[in-house]
């Protein structure tokens, strides 16, 4: 006997009524293929229950409580809460450490839109560090700001010198849908320590030209937060690049 | 109102941790998700009258929700598909709060879902409701709900098993 795939997804789901329930389990017993199929749709419905169970762990914000138990105690008429405006979100500098910290998670995720199949992408990770690879490492390395051209697969945007004594430099990624970071030497890499969306996300040549005007907020943060004294001038540039970045 | 707007509002209480989840189904984010069920609790709580006392209240604030995220508009959700600017820095900041890589992998998964099928798995499979709950939120025959469910899962199934699987 064949059964249709919404059949065994509902019979996954427990909503088969007694007799067809009783018909697969009685196909299921000489098909092992039927087993087969019901067990994808159980695993899939497991697999999404427990990802997004998570949730229910999490501290409901207080903006939304607030909207309940503040009806709770005011007069039962007339009552209407105005929407809080949207909070912007502003990363202080232990929090972007933190975001550095799991980056590695982002992109994972990402990765469905971000990288094509096979392609080595951009970053690599060593450890719990994200560093640069493939043409971003190249272009960390070796690319002056003053010297790049629209068909650069990576532009640079300003360098510095951390507080902490190390090269940064901030990038953008033509490919990958505009995606912009902050990069700091490590070693003889160039460990990721922030990495958003560039502000348009129409993509091409317009983003990339402006890339270091439009640096997402996140990443001026960083910059902000990293810098000692001011950007490097492009003879300071020259020849930090000529020192292998070395401080 | 009295005393059962009394009730109705522990009843929301109790119930936002539920409405959390449906929304980070629904939303691409842990700010749109709460922006949606903050809009949630006000509506029902400015219309508590509607509420028919033989319904659930689940239910109820599902649809309220669902309704919500609808007119959120098409145009917002366009906008999503091409993640807005310091999306990726939110998300990652919501990895960092523990939601996981896992989370955000079906998060970014459901989105590619069209919307009908999307609702359909996120009444199903992420809150666990029955068929015929899951189709009365959605307003349409227990029939309707089934086959988008079961499109919503095998296009699920097939953008899933193309990641190369996240890490524990």
């Amino acid at each position: 006997m064949t059964f249709s795939e919404e059949v065994l997804m509902a019979y996954a789901d427990d909503e088969l009524d007694a007799s067809t329930r009783a018909a697969v389990d009685a196909a299921m017993a000489t098909d092992p293929e039927i087993a087969r199929r019901i067990a994808r749709h159980k695993a899939l419905r497991g697999r999404v229950h427990s990802a997004f169970n998570k949730v229910l762990d999490e501290p409901v914000p207080a903006r939304v409580l607030e909207v309940v138990r503040s009806h709770q105690s005011a007069p039962p008429k007339g009552n209407v809460m105005p929407l809080r405006p949207r909070q912007v979100r502003r990363w202080s500098w232990p929090q972007l450490t933190a975001i550095a910290a799991s980056l590695v998670v982002g992109v994972i995720a990402g990765r469905l839109t971000l990288m094509r199949a096979g392609s080595p992408g951009p970053f690599m990770t060593r450890g719990d560090r994200l560093l640069a690879a493939g043409a971003l490492a190249a272009a960390l390395s070796n690319q002056l700001a003053g010297e790049q051209s629209p068909a650069n697969p990576v532009r640079i945007g300003v360098t510095f010198r951390a507080k902490s004594g190390e090269y940064c430099r901030t990038f953008a990624l033509r490919e990958d849908g505009g995606l912009a970071g902050l990069a700091c030497r490590a070693g003889d890499g160039w460990q990721l320590g922030v990495l958003a969306r560039a502000e348009s996300s129409s993509g091409g040549a317009q983003t990339y030209r402006q890339a270091t005007s439009t640096l997402p907020a996140a990443v001026v943060a960083a910059v902000g937060e990293r810098m000692a004294g001011e950007p490097l001038d492009q003879h300071a540039e020259a020849a930090a690049r000529g020192r292998h970045w070395r401080p | 109102m009295g005393s059962s707007g009394e009730d109705l509002s522990d009843q929301i209480i109790e119930l936002l941790p539920r409405l959390r989840r449906f929304a980070r189904s629904l939303a691409r984010n842990a700010q749109d998700a709460d922006d949606l069920v903050q809009i949630t609790a006000e509506r029902a709580l400015a219309r508590a009258d509607q509420f028919r006392p033989d319904h659930s209240v689940a239910g109820w604030l599902f649809g309220i929700l669902r309704n919500a995220w609808i007119d959120e508009g098409r145009s917002r959700r366009r906008r999503e598909s091409l993640l807005e600017p310091d999306m990726l820095a939110e998300r990652i900041g919501d990895a960092a709060a523990g939601s996981g890589a896992e989370l955000l992998c079906l998060q970014e998964a459901l989105a590619r879902l069209p919307d009908d099928q999307r609702l359909a798995v996120a009444l199903v499979l992420v809150e666990g409701l029955s068929y015929k709950e899951a189709a009365s939120i959605m307003s349409v025959p227990v029939g309707t709900l089934t086959s988008r469910l079961a499109r919503g899962r095998e296009a699920l199934q097939s953008m899933l098993s193309e990641t190369p699987g996240v890490p524990p």
